[in-house]
Protein backbone atom coordinates (compact mmCIF):
# COMPACT_ATOMS: atom_id res chain seq x y z
CA UNK A 1 0.00 0.00 0.00
CA UNK A 2 1.13 3.60 -0.99
CA UNK A 3 3.39 5.52 2.17
CA UNK A 4 3.09 2.46 3.76
CA UNK A 5 -0.94 2.55 5.18
CA UNK A 6 -2.70 -0.81 5.73
CA UNK A 7 -5.87 -1.51 3.60
CA UNK A 8 -7.80 -0.56 6.27
CA UNK A 9 -6.02 2.97 7.24
CA UNK A 10 -6.83 3.84 3.92
CA UNK A 11 -10.36 2.95 3.82
CA UNK A 12 -10.91 4.61 7.31
CA UNK A 13 -9.19 7.68 5.39
CA UNK A 14 -11.56 7.27 2.39
CA UNK A 15 -14.81 7.31 4.91
CA UNK A 16 -13.44 10.27 6.83
CA UNK A 17 -13.61 12.50 3.45
CA UNK A 18 -16.70 11.17 2.52
CA UNK A 19 -18.28 12.03 6.36
CA UNK A 20 -16.14 15.72 5.91
CA UNK A 21 -18.06 16.12 2.30
CA UNK A 22 -21.22 15.22 3.73
CA UNK A 23 -23.46 17.97 3.52
CA UNK A 24 -25.26 19.42 6.48
CA UNK A 25 -29.27 18.96 6.91
CA UNK A 26 -29.64 22.94 7.39
CA UNK A 27 -32.90 22.82 9.82
CA UNK A 28 -35.14 25.62 9.47
CA UNK A 29 -33.08 27.89 11.26
CA UNK A 30 -35.68 31.22 11.81
CA UNK A 31 -38.05 28.94 13.49
CA UNK A 32 -35.05 27.94 15.72
CA UNK A 33 -33.99 31.42 16.26
CA UNK A 34 -37.90 32.34 17.51
CA UNK A 35 -37.88 29.33 20.08
CA UNK A 36 -34.26 30.48 21.26
CA UNK A 37 -35.18 34.09 21.64
CA UNK A 38 -38.41 33.22 23.31
CA UNK A 39 -36.47 31.38 26.06
CA UNK A 40 -35.46 33.05 29.36
CA UNK A 41 -32.39 34.28 29.28
CA UNK A 42 -30.49 35.97 32.21
CA UNK A 43 -30.12 39.43 32.01
CA UNK A 44 -27.44 41.97 32.74
CA UNK A 45 -25.80 41.31 35.80
CA UNK A 46 -25.33 45.33 36.21
CA UNK A 47 -28.68 45.96 35.46
CA UNK A 48 -29.82 45.57 38.52
CA UNK A 49 -27.16 47.57 40.71
CA UNK A 50 -26.86 51.29 40.01
CA UNK A 51 -29.30 53.93 40.10
CA UNK A 52 -29.62 53.69 36.13
CA UNK A 53 -29.42 50.57 36.20
CA UNK A 54 -32.19 50.23 38.25
CA UNK A 55 -34.27 53.06 36.59
CA UNK A 56 -32.98 51.47 32.95
CA UNK A 57 -36.52 49.79 32.36
CA UNK A 58 -38.84 52.19 33.67
CA UNK A 59 -37.08 54.85 31.41
CA UNK A 60 -37.75 52.94 28.18
CA UNK A 61 -41.41 52.46 29.26
CA UNK A 62 -42.03 56.60 30.28
CA UNK A 63 -39.81 57.07 26.57
CA UNK A 64 -42.38 54.96 24.74
CA UNK A 65 -45.20 56.02 27.00
CA UNK A 66 -44.39 59.98 26.28
CA UNK A 67 -43.86 59.47 22.74
CA UNK A 68 -47.42 57.72 23.16
CA UNK A 69 -48.41 60.84 25.01
CA UNK A 70 -47.40 63.29 22.60
CA UNK A 71 -48.67 61.41 19.44
CA UNK A 72 -52.72 61.18 20.72
CA UNK A 73 -51.98 65.25 21.57
CA UNK A 74 -50.81 65.64 17.86
CA UNK A 75 -52.62 62.93 15.74
CA UNK A 76 -51.17 63.11 12.10
CA UNK A 77 -52.58 59.78 10.81
CA UNK A 78 -54.89 57.20 12.72
CA UNK A 79 -54.75 57.21 16.05
CA UNK A 80 -52.81 55.70 18.45
CA UNK A 81 -53.01 51.94 19.55
CA UNK A 82 -53.25 51.60 23.29
CA UNK A 83 -49.73 52.04 23.99
CA UNK A 84 -50.30 52.09 27.97
CA UNK A 85 -50.89 48.16 26.97
CA UNK A 86 -47.51 47.89 25.39
CA UNK A 87 -46.02 49.79 27.84
CA UNK A 88 -46.33 46.70 30.49
CA UNK A 89 -44.43 44.85 27.96
CA UNK A 90 -41.79 46.22 27.62
CA UNK A 91 -39.96 44.94 30.79
CA UNK A 92 -41.04 41.33 29.84
CA UNK A 93 -41.13 41.13 25.97
CA UNK A 94 -41.91 42.69 22.86
CA UNK A 95 -44.43 45.12 21.83
CA UNK A 96 -47.02 43.91 20.03
CA UNK A 97 -46.49 45.82 16.76
CA UNK A 98 -49.88 44.97 15.57
CA UNK A 99 -51.28 47.39 18.59
CA UNK A 100 -49.05 50.23 16.46
CA UNK A 101 -50.85 52.43 14.09
CA UNK A 102 -49.12 54.68 11.42
CA UNK A 103 -47.20 57.34 13.50
CA UNK A 104 -46.57 55.52 16.26
CA UNK A 105 -43.58 56.66 17.93
CA UNK A 106 -41.20 53.92 19.97
CA UNK A 107 -37.86 54.87 22.03
CA UNK A 108 -35.65 53.31 23.74
CA UNK A 109 -34.11 53.87 26.85
CA UNK A 110 -31.41 52.65 28.08
CA UNK A 111 -32.45 49.23 27.48
CA UNK A 112 -33.43 47.92 23.73
CA UNK A 113 -36.78 47.94 23.06
CA UNK A 114 -38.56 44.96 20.71
CA UNK A 115 -41.62 44.89 18.54
CA UNK A 116 -43.29 42.08 16.99
CA UNK A 117 -45.66 42.42 14.13
CA UNK A 118 -46.77 38.19 14.24
CA UNK A 119 -45.71 36.22 11.56
CA UNK A 120 -44.22 39.56 9.92
CA UNK A 121 -41.28 40.78 11.34
CA UNK A 122 -39.59 41.95 14.67
CA UNK A 123 -37.87 44.92 15.04
CA UNK A 124 -35.49 46.10 17.94
CA UNK A 125 -34.48 49.60 18.86
CA UNK A 126 -30.82 49.44 20.10
CA UNK A 127 -30.47 51.36 23.60
CA UNK A 128 -31.29 55.29 22.92
CA UNK A 129 -32.51 54.65 19.36
CA UNK A 130 -36.05 56.33 18.46
CA UNK A 131 -38.16 55.18 15.18
CA UNK A 132 -41.85 55.45 14.18
CA UNK A 133 -43.91 53.22 11.91
CA UNK A 134 -44.61 54.84 9.14
CA UNK A 135 -46.75 51.95 7.03
CA UNK A 136 -48.69 49.24 8.62
CA UNK A 137 -50.16 48.31 5.47
CA UNK A 138 -48.65 45.45 3.03
CA UNK A 139 -44.90 47.28 3.18
CA UNK A 140 -44.63 47.71 7.06
CA UNK A 141 -42.43 50.32 6.87
CA UNK A 142 -40.47 51.57 9.97
CA UNK A 143 -38.86 54.94 10.15
CA UNK A 144 -35.70 55.14 11.98
CA UNK A 145 -35.02 58.65 13.77
CA UNK A 146 -31.97 58.13 15.30
CA UNK A 147 -29.72 55.12 17.01
CA UNK A 148 -29.78 51.44 15.20
CA UNK A 149 -32.43 49.41 14.23
CA UNK A 150 -31.97 45.32 13.91
CA UNK A 151 -35.10 43.64 12.24
CA UNK A 152 -36.11 40.36 11.40
CA UNK A 153 -38.07 39.37 9.07
CA UNK A 154 -40.39 36.22 8.33
CA UNK A 155 -39.34 35.31 4.79
CA UNK A 156 -41.89 36.32 2.62
CA UNK A 157 -42.31 34.99 -1.44
CA UNK A 158 -43.10 38.69 -2.12
CA UNK A 159 -40.22 41.01 -2.18
CA UNK A 160 -39.61 44.74 0.37
CA UNK A 161 -42.61 43.86 2.40
CA UNK A 162 -40.56 45.58 5.15
CA UNK A 163 -38.49 48.45 5.03
CA UNK A 164 -36.92 50.73 7.14
CA UNK A 165 -36.23 54.53 6.14
CA UNK A 166 -33.77 56.63 7.53
CA UNK A 167 -34.19 60.43 6.38
CA UNK A 168 -34.40 59.83 2.33
CA UNK A 169 -32.68 56.43 2.20
CA UNK A 170 -34.98 53.17 2.54
CA UNK A 171 -33.55 49.64 2.73
CA UNK A 172 -35.92 47.03 2.23
CA UNK A 173 -35.92 43.84 2.82
CA UNK A 174 -35.41 40.74 0.01
CA UNK A 175 -33.97 38.04 2.94
CA UNK A 176 -35.10 37.98 6.25
CA UNK A 177 -32.32 39.51 9.04
CA UNK A 178 -30.11 43.27 8.74
CA UNK A 179 -28.85 45.85 11.03
CA UNK A 180 -29.36 49.57 10.33
CA UNK A 181 -27.66 52.74 12.32
CA UNK A 182 -28.52 56.08 11.47
CA UNK A 183 -25.10 58.00 11.97
CA UNK A 184 -24.60 61.86 11.54
CA UNK A 185 -24.88 62.06 7.89
CA UNK A 186 -25.19 58.34 6.97
CA UNK A 187 -26.57 55.32 7.15
CA UNK A 188 -25.11 52.09 8.27
CA UNK A 189 -26.25 49.04 7.03
CA UNK A 190 -25.10 44.93 7.99
CA UNK A 191 -26.54 42.03 6.66
CA UNK A 192 -26.89 39.06 8.18
CA UNK A 193 -29.15 36.39 6.84
CA UNK A 194 -30.68 37.21 2.97
CA UNK A 195 -30.86 40.27 0.91
CA UNK A 196 -31.25 43.50 1.29
CA UNK A 197 -31.67 46.09 -1.53
CA UNK A 198 -30.77 50.32 -0.31
CA UNK A 199 -32.09 52.68 -2.25
CA UNK A 200 -33.80 56.38 -2.10
CA UNK A 201 -37.34 56.48 -0.12
CA UNK A 202 -38.82 57.63 -2.89
CA UNK A 203 -39.02 54.83 -5.31
CA UNK A 204 -39.88 51.25 -4.67
CA UNK A 205 -38.43 47.70 -6.28
CA UNK A 206 -35.50 50.39 -8.01
CA UNK A 207 -32.34 49.34 -5.67
CA UNK A 208 -29.18 51.39 -5.55
CA UNK A 209 -27.18 48.63 -3.95
CA UNK A 210 -27.86 45.25 -3.01
CA UNK A 211 -26.39 43.69 -0.06
CA UNK A 212 -26.19 39.98 0.85
CA UNK A 213 -25.59 37.65 4.08
CA UNK A 214 -22.54 38.80 5.55
CA UNK A 215 -22.11 42.50 3.63
CA UNK A 216 -22.42 45.63 4.83
CA UNK A 217 -22.31 49.34 3.55
CA UNK A 218 -22.59 53.24 4.67
CA UNK A 219 -24.55 55.24 2.50
CA UNK A 220 -25.50 58.61 2.11
CA UNK A 221 -29.48 59.81 3.17
CA UNK A 222 -30.26 60.10 -0.89
CA UNK A 223 -30.26 56.50 -0.77
CA UNK A 224 -28.25 56.34 -4.16
CA UNK A 225 -24.38 56.80 -2.64
CA UNK A 226 -22.69 55.34 -0.44
CA UNK A 227 -20.03 52.45 -0.74
CA UNK A 228 -20.06 48.46 0.24
CA UNK A 229 -18.36 45.31 1.33
CA UNK A 230 -18.44 42.02 1.31
CA UNK A 231 -20.98 40.44 -0.72
CA UNK A 232 -22.46 43.35 -1.71
CA UNK A 233 -23.35 45.02 -4.91
CA UNK A 234 -23.52 48.53 -6.84
CA UNK A 235 -27.10 47.98 -8.94
CA UNK A 236 -25.35 48.84 -12.45
CA UNK A 237 -26.22 47.31 -14.94
CA UNK A 238 -22.56 48.23 -17.19
CA UNK A 239 -20.36 46.88 -14.64
CA UNK A 240 -22.09 43.88 -13.17
CA UNK A 241 -21.41 40.10 -14.77
CA UNK A 242 -25.01 39.75 -16.28
CA UNK A 243 -26.76 38.38 -19.16
CA UNK A 244 -29.25 41.11 -20.87
CA UNK A 245 -32.26 39.37 -23.02
CA UNK A 246 -34.08 41.04 -25.25
CA UNK A 247 -37.93 39.82 -25.20
CA UNK A 248 -39.54 39.65 -28.47
CA UNK A 249 -42.12 42.36 -28.58
CA UNK A 250 -45.08 41.20 -27.62
CA UNK A 251 -48.91 42.01 -28.82
CA UNK A 252 -49.57 44.94 -26.59
CA UNK A 253 -52.47 44.62 -23.87
CA UNK A 254 -54.28 47.82 -22.66
CA UNK A 255 -56.27 45.85 -21.09
CA UNK A 256 -55.31 42.36 -20.40
CA UNK A 257 -55.09 41.28 -17.17
CA UNK A 258 -52.18 39.39 -15.85
CA UNK A 259 -52.18 35.77 -16.81
CA UNK A 260 -51.70 33.13 -13.71
CA UNK A 261 -48.54 32.16 -12.99
CA UNK A 262 -48.25 29.15 -15.35
CA UNK A 263 -47.62 25.64 -13.59
CA UNK A 264 -45.48 24.27 -16.49
CA UNK A 265 -43.26 27.21 -17.92
CA UNK A 266 -42.52 25.31 -20.77
CA UNK A 267 -45.98 24.85 -22.25
CA UNK A 268 -46.87 28.53 -21.39
CA UNK A 269 -49.98 29.66 -23.39
CA UNK A 270 -51.33 32.91 -23.81
CA UNK A 271 -54.40 32.30 -22.72
CA UNK A 272 -55.76 35.82 -23.65
CA UNK A 273 -55.38 36.91 -27.06
CA UNK A 274 -54.93 40.30 -28.00
CA UNK A 275 -57.91 41.79 -29.19
CA UNK A 276 -57.73 43.31 -32.64
CA UNK A 277 -59.46 45.88 -32.07
CA UNK A 278 -58.90 47.40 -28.90
CA UNK A 279 -61.36 49.82 -26.82
CA UNK A 280 -59.72 52.94 -26.16
CA UNK A 281 -57.42 53.36 -22.73
CA UNK A 282 -58.77 54.99 -19.86
CA UNK A 283 -56.53 57.80 -18.39
CA UNK A 284 -52.94 55.90 -17.36
CA UNK A 285 -51.13 56.57 -14.49
CA UNK A 286 -47.35 57.03 -15.05
CA UNK A 287 -45.87 54.16 -14.14
CA UNK A 288 -47.30 50.98 -12.54
CA UNK A 289 -49.07 50.99 -9.20
CA UNK A 290 -46.66 49.10 -6.62
CA UNK A 291 -49.67 46.10 -6.18
CA UNK A 292 -49.64 46.09 -9.44
CA UNK A 293 -45.69 45.80 -9.41
CA UNK A 294 -45.91 42.88 -7.26
CA UNK A 295 -48.74 41.21 -8.94
CA UNK A 296 -46.67 40.88 -12.09
CA UNK A 297 -43.48 40.09 -10.55
CA UNK A 298 -45.23 37.59 -8.42
CA UNK A 299 -46.28 35.65 -11.75
CA UNK A 300 -42.61 36.51 -13.22
CA UNK A 301 -41.00 35.03 -10.45
CA UNK A 302 -42.94 31.78 -10.85
CA UNK A 303 -41.74 31.46 -14.51
CA UNK A 304 -38.13 31.86 -13.94
CA UNK A 305 -38.76 29.26 -10.70
CA UNK A 306 -40.55 26.80 -12.67
CA UNK A 307 -37.77 26.60 -15.66
CA UNK A 308 -35.00 26.74 -13.05
CA UNK A 309 -36.64 23.28 -11.46
CA UNK A 310 -37.33 21.80 -14.75
CA UNK A 311 -34.04 22.18 -15.59
CA UNK A 312 -33.45 19.57 -12.47
CA UNK A 313 -35.17 16.78 -14.35
CA UNK A 314 -31.76 15.76 -16.36
CA UNK A 315 -30.34 15.68 -12.46
CA UNK A 316 -31.11 14.49 -8.98
CA UNK A 317 -28.33 16.67 -7.41
CA UNK A 318 -29.80 19.47 -5.38
CA UNK A 319 -28.93 22.71 -6.67
CA UNK A 320 -29.21 26.19 -5.10
CA UNK A 321 -28.49 29.69 -7.09
CA UNK A 322 -29.14 33.41 -6.53
CA UNK A 323 -29.61 35.68 -9.21
CA UNK A 324 -30.73 39.51 -9.70
CA UNK A 325 -33.51 39.89 -12.43
CA UNK A 326 -34.11 43.00 -13.74
CA UNK A 327 -37.31 43.40 -16.00
CA UNK A 328 -38.19 46.44 -17.98
CA UNK A 329 -41.41 46.43 -18.97
CA UNK A 330 -42.76 48.73 -21.71
CA UNK A 331 -45.63 51.49 -21.15
CA UNK A 332 -48.45 48.84 -22.97
CA UNK A 333 -47.10 46.29 -19.88
CA UNK A 334 -45.33 43.86 -22.35
CA UNK A 335 -41.80 42.96 -20.92
CA UNK A 336 -38.96 44.43 -23.05
CA UNK A 337 -36.19 43.00 -21.68
CA UNK A 338 -34.75 41.01 -19.05
CA UNK A 339 -31.50 40.40 -17.06
CA UNK A 340 -29.80 38.29 -15.26
CA UNK A 341 -26.70 38.86 -12.98
CA UNK A 342 -25.39 36.62 -12.45
CA UNK A 343 -26.14 34.54 -15.33
CA UNK A 344 -28.17 31.50 -15.12
CA UNK A 345 -27.91 28.31 -17.22
CA UNK A 346 -28.82 29.67 -21.03
CA UNK A 347 -31.10 27.00 -21.03
CA UNK A 348 -32.69 28.23 -18.09
CA UNK A 349 -32.89 31.83 -19.41
CA UNK A 350 -34.18 30.90 -22.56
CA UNK A 351 -36.99 29.24 -20.74
CA UNK A 352 -37.56 32.22 -18.82
CA UNK A 353 -37.53 34.69 -21.66
CA UNK A 354 -39.92 32.41 -23.60
CA UNK A 355 -42.20 32.94 -20.17
CA UNK A 356 -41.87 35.92 -19.57
CA UNK A 357 -42.76 36.99 -22.94
CA UNK A 358 -46.60 35.91 -21.89
CA UNK A 359 -46.40 38.22 -18.46
CA UNK A 360 -48.13 41.27 -19.14
CA UNK A 361 -48.17 43.58 -16.33
CA UNK A 362 -50.25 46.53 -16.00
CA UNK A 363 -50.20 49.43 -18.56
CA UNK A 364 -48.73 52.72 -17.66
CA UNK A 365 -47.28 55.53 -19.26
CA UNK A 366 -43.53 55.37 -18.69
CA UNK A 367 -43.16 51.42 -18.03
CA UNK A 368 -41.03 50.32 -15.30
CA UNK A 369 -37.99 48.86 -14.28
CA UNK A 370 -37.32 46.91 -11.17
CA UNK A 371 -34.98 44.34 -9.80
CA UNK A 372 -35.00 40.98 -7.88
CA UNK A 373 -33.02 39.27 -5.95
CA UNK A 374 -33.89 35.29 -6.57
CA UNK A 375 -32.86 32.42 -4.31
CA UNK A 376 -33.74 29.58 -6.74
CA UNK A 377 -33.56 25.94 -5.49
CA UNK A 378 -34.34 22.25 -7.11
CA UNK B 1 -20.43 43.57 11.76
CA UNK B 2 -19.12 44.05 15.15
CA UNK B 3 -16.62 42.28 16.40
CA UNK B 4 -16.71 38.91 18.76
CA UNK B 5 -15.38 40.54 22.00
CA UNK B 6 -17.51 43.09 21.49
CA UNK B 7 -20.64 40.81 20.73
CA UNK B 8 -19.78 38.49 23.87
CA UNK B 9 -19.67 41.88 26.06
CA UNK B 10 -23.47 43.24 24.80
CA UNK B 11 -24.57 38.58 25.36
CA UNK B 12 -22.95 39.35 28.87
CA UNK B 13 -25.24 42.66 29.55
CA UNK B 14 -27.99 40.23 27.85
CA UNK B 15 -28.57 42.26 24.77
CA UNK B 16 -30.42 40.55 22.50
CA UNK B 17 -29.48 41.35 19.53
CA UNK B 18 -25.95 40.06 20.31
CA UNK B 19 -27.19 36.71 21.55
CA UNK B 20 -29.31 36.14 17.99
CA UNK B 21 -25.56 37.33 16.21
CA UNK B 22 -23.45 35.26 18.35
CA UNK B 23 -26.68 32.21 17.16
CA UNK B 24 -26.60 33.58 13.31
CA UNK B 25 -22.83 33.49 13.19
CA UNK B 26 -21.72 29.72 14.66
CA UNK B 27 -25.09 28.05 14.53
CA UNK B 28 -23.78 26.22 11.34
CA UNK B 29 -20.79 24.94 12.90
CA UNK B 30 -22.60 23.47 16.17
CA UNK B 31 -24.88 22.59 14.08
CA UNK B 32 -22.27 20.40 12.52
CA UNK B 33 -20.58 19.32 15.43
CA UNK B 34 -23.99 17.65 17.20
CA UNK B 35 -24.54 15.80 13.65
CA UNK B 36 -20.95 14.60 13.82
CA UNK B 37 -21.60 13.40 17.51
CA UNK B 38 -24.26 11.85 16.84
CA UNK B 39 -24.39 10.82 13.69
CA UNK B 40 -28.28 10.92 13.87
CA UNK B 41 -30.53 14.24 12.07
CA UNK B 42 -33.51 13.10 13.94
CA UNK B 43 -32.95 15.21 17.83
CA UNK B 44 -30.38 17.78 15.84
CA UNK B 45 -32.32 21.26 16.51
CA UNK B 46 -33.18 20.22 19.84
CA UNK B 47 -29.35 19.30 20.56
CA UNK B 48 -28.65 22.94 18.64
CA UNK B 49 -31.00 24.44 20.67
CA UNK B 50 -30.09 23.25 24.26
CA UNK B 51 -26.25 24.27 23.09
CA UNK B 52 -27.39 27.67 22.94
CA UNK B 53 -29.53 28.03 25.54
CA UNK B 54 -26.26 26.65 27.91
CA UNK B 55 -24.19 29.11 26.47
CA UNK B 56 -26.33 32.19 27.02
CA UNK B 57 -26.84 30.55 30.37
CA UNK B 58 -23.43 30.31 30.53
CA UNK B 59 -21.66 33.25 28.73
CA UNK B 60 -21.01 35.26 31.31
CA UNK B 61 -18.38 32.52 32.54
CA UNK B 62 -16.56 32.84 29.52
CA UNK B 63 -13.59 35.00 30.59
CA UNK B 64 -11.68 35.03 27.12
CA UNK B 65 -8.83 32.84 28.24
CA UNK B 66 -9.07 30.74 25.41
CA UNK B 67 -10.92 31.54 21.79
CA UNK B 68 -14.54 31.69 21.73
CA UNK B 69 -14.84 28.76 19.25
CA UNK B 70 -13.22 26.47 21.81
CA UNK B 71 -15.22 27.52 24.62
CA UNK B 72 -18.02 26.96 22.42
CA UNK B 73 -16.89 23.17 21.37
CA UNK B 74 -16.75 22.61 24.66
CA UNK B 75 -20.69 23.17 25.51
CA UNK B 76 -21.58 21.76 22.33
CA UNK B 77 -19.28 18.22 23.51
CA UNK B 78 -21.18 18.65 26.94
CA UNK B 79 -24.74 18.84 25.90
CA UNK B 80 -24.07 15.98 23.30
CA UNK B 81 -22.58 13.89 26.34
CA UNK B 82 -25.08 14.67 28.77
CA UNK B 83 -27.99 13.78 26.36
CA UNK B 84 -26.26 10.61 25.18
CA UNK B 85 -26.21 9.87 29.02
CA UNK B 86 -29.92 11.02 29.47
CA UNK B 87 -30.84 8.86 26.27
CA UNK B 88 -29.36 5.46 27.91
CA UNK B 89 -31.70 5.83 30.58
CA UNK B 90 -34.80 5.92 28.56
CA UNK B 91 -35.87 3.18 26.31
CA UNK B 92 -33.89 2.36 23.40
CA UNK B 93 -35.79 1.53 20.14
CA UNK B 94 -34.28 0.37 16.91
CA UNK B 95 -33.31 2.66 14.48
CA UNK B 96 -34.65 2.26 11.09
CA UNK B 97 -31.74 3.66 9.67
CA UNK B 98 -30.72 0.73 6.45
CA UNK B 99 -34.67 1.58 6.02
CA UNK B 100 -34.56 5.63 6.07
CA UNK B 101 -31.35 5.49 3.88
CA UNK B 102 -32.63 3.07 1.62
CA UNK B 103 -35.94 5.54 0.59
CA UNK B 104 -33.81 8.51 0.90
CA UNK B 105 -31.39 7.59 -1.52
CA UNK B 106 -33.85 5.91 -4.11
CA UNK B 107 -33.51 8.20 -6.57
CA UNK B 108 -29.65 9.28 -6.41
CA UNK B 109 -26.59 8.28 -8.35
CA UNK B 110 -25.38 4.91 -7.50
CA UNK B 111 -22.14 6.32 -6.63
CA UNK B 112 -23.92 8.76 -3.63
CA UNK B 113 -26.18 5.82 -2.37
CA UNK B 114 -22.98 3.65 -1.47
CA UNK B 115 -21.06 7.06 -0.46
CA UNK B 116 -24.57 7.24 1.96
CA UNK B 117 -23.85 3.87 3.49
CA UNK B 118 -20.19 3.96 3.99
CA UNK B 119 -21.35 7.28 6.05
CA UNK B 120 -23.98 5.93 8.09
CA UNK B 121 -21.75 2.51 8.89
CA UNK B 122 -19.19 4.60 9.67
CA UNK B 123 -21.21 6.56 12.42
CA UNK B 124 -22.68 2.90 13.66
CA UNK B 125 -19.09 2.54 14.20
CA UNK B 126 -18.34 5.39 16.10
CA UNK B 127 -21.37 5.19 17.84
CA UNK B 128 -19.61 2.19 19.26
CA UNK B 129 -16.69 3.62 20.52
CA UNK B 130 -17.04 5.23 24.45
CA UNK B 131 -17.58 8.83 24.45
CA UNK B 132 -14.86 10.33 25.33
CA UNK B 133 -13.09 7.79 22.34
CA UNK B 134 -15.46 9.91 20.24
CA UNK B 135 -15.35 13.04 20.91
CA UNK B 136 -11.66 13.13 20.45
CA UNK B 137 -11.76 10.93 17.24
CA UNK B 138 -14.49 13.55 15.84
CA UNK B 139 -12.91 16.47 17.11
CA UNK B 140 -9.74 16.16 15.59
CA UNK B 141 -10.43 13.83 12.53
CA UNK B 142 -13.24 15.33 11.10
CA UNK B 143 -13.39 18.81 13.03
CA UNK B 144 -9.59 19.17 12.57
CA UNK B 145 -8.81 20.77 16.25
CA UNK B 146 -5.35 19.84 16.69
CA UNK B 147 -4.58 17.73 20.57
CA UNK B 148 -3.45 21.07 22.30
CA UNK B 149 -6.98 22.51 21.36
CA UNK B 150 -9.24 19.46 21.88
CA UNK B 151 -7.42 19.35 25.33
CA UNK B 152 -9.00 22.39 26.71
CA UNK B 153 -12.12 21.62 25.09
CA UNK B 154 -12.66 18.36 27.00
CA UNK B 155 -10.67 19.60 30.07
CA UNK B 156 -7.92 16.91 29.66
CA UNK B 157 -3.86 16.72 29.47
CA UNK B 158 -2.68 16.59 25.50
CA UNK B 159 -1.35 13.15 26.18
CA UNK B 160 -4.42 11.47 27.33
CA UNK B 161 -6.08 13.14 24.08
CA UNK B 162 -3.26 11.68 21.86
CA UNK B 163 -3.98 8.18 23.46
CA UNK B 164 -7.25 8.22 23.56
CA UNK B 165 -6.86 9.17 19.47
CA UNK B 166 -4.81 6.10 19.13
CA UNK B 167 -7.18 3.78 20.87
CA UNK B 168 -10.03 5.41 19.11
CA UNK B 169 -8.47 5.05 15.74
CA UNK B 170 -7.16 1.47 16.30
CA UNK B 171 -10.69 0.13 17.73
CA UNK B 172 -12.45 1.85 14.07
CA UNK B 173 -9.78 0.12 12.13
CA UNK B 174 -10.59 -3.31 13.93
CA UNK B 175 -14.13 -2.83 13.47
CA UNK B 176 -13.89 -1.91 9.46
CA UNK B 177 -14.30 -5.24 8.89
CA UNK B 178 -18.29 -5.99 10.89
CA UNK B 179 -19.48 -3.32 8.33
CA UNK B 180 -19.92 -4.53 4.53
CA UNK B 181 -20.04 -1.29 3.01
CA UNK B 182 -16.34 -0.44 4.72
CA UNK B 183 -15.20 -3.50 3.98
CA UNK B 184 -15.96 -3.28 0.46
CA UNK B 185 -13.54 -0.35 0.80
CA UNK B 186 -10.74 -1.80 2.40
CA UNK B 187 -11.66 -4.80 -0.97
CA UNK B 188 -11.22 -2.67 -3.37
CA UNK B 189 -8.49 -0.93 -1.93
CA UNK B 190 -6.10 -4.14 -1.64
CA UNK B 191 -7.06 -7.23 -4.56
CA UNK B 192 -10.67 -8.03 -3.88
CA UNK B 193 -9.87 -11.77 -3.86
CA UNK B 194 -7.47 -11.79 -1.35
CA UNK B 195 -9.87 -10.39 1.01
CA UNK B 196 -12.32 -12.80 2.38
CA UNK B 197 -15.88 -11.31 2.86
CA UNK B 198 -17.01 -11.69 6.50
CA UNK B 199 -20.61 -11.40 4.97
CA UNK B 200 -20.76 -14.16 2.51
CA UNK B 201 -24.14 -13.94 2.47
CA UNK B 202 -24.20 -10.28 1.35
CA UNK B 203 -21.90 -10.95 -1.47
CA UNK B 204 -24.43 -12.18 -4.13
CA UNK B 205 -25.86 -8.62 -4.15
Amino acid sequence: MSRGLSPEELALHRVLRDVREEPVIEPDWSELEARLMSAPRPRARAAASGFFGRFALPSAALLVGAGAALFALFPRHAPVAPITKAIATVAVGPLDGDHLNVGAHVSAGKQSVSVEHKGRARWTLDPGASASISDVGEFLTVHLESGAISASVVPNPKSETFAIEVEGTRVAVHGTAFRVEKTGDHVLVEVTEGTVAVEPASTHTDPSFLLRRGSRGSFGFDGRSGTVEGNASVVDRQKSPQSHRQIAAAPAHPEAKLPSPPATPSAIVDANPSPSAAAPAPALPVQPSIADIEAGVSAAVEVVNGCFRKAASASDIRVTASTGVSLTVAGDGSVQSVTFGPPLAPSVEDCAVAGLRHITFAPSVEGATFTRILELKR
Amino acid sequence: MSELPELIERCKAGDDYAFREVFRRHRSDVLRLVQRMTGRAADLEDTVQEVFLQVFRSIKDFRGQSRFSTWLYRVTVNVVLMQRRAARSRPIFNETADETLASDHRELPDDQVARGRRVAAFYRLLDRLSDKKRAVFVLHELEGLSPSEIAKVVGAPVLTVRTRLFYARRELLALLAEEPALHLVVRELTNADSVPSPVPEREST
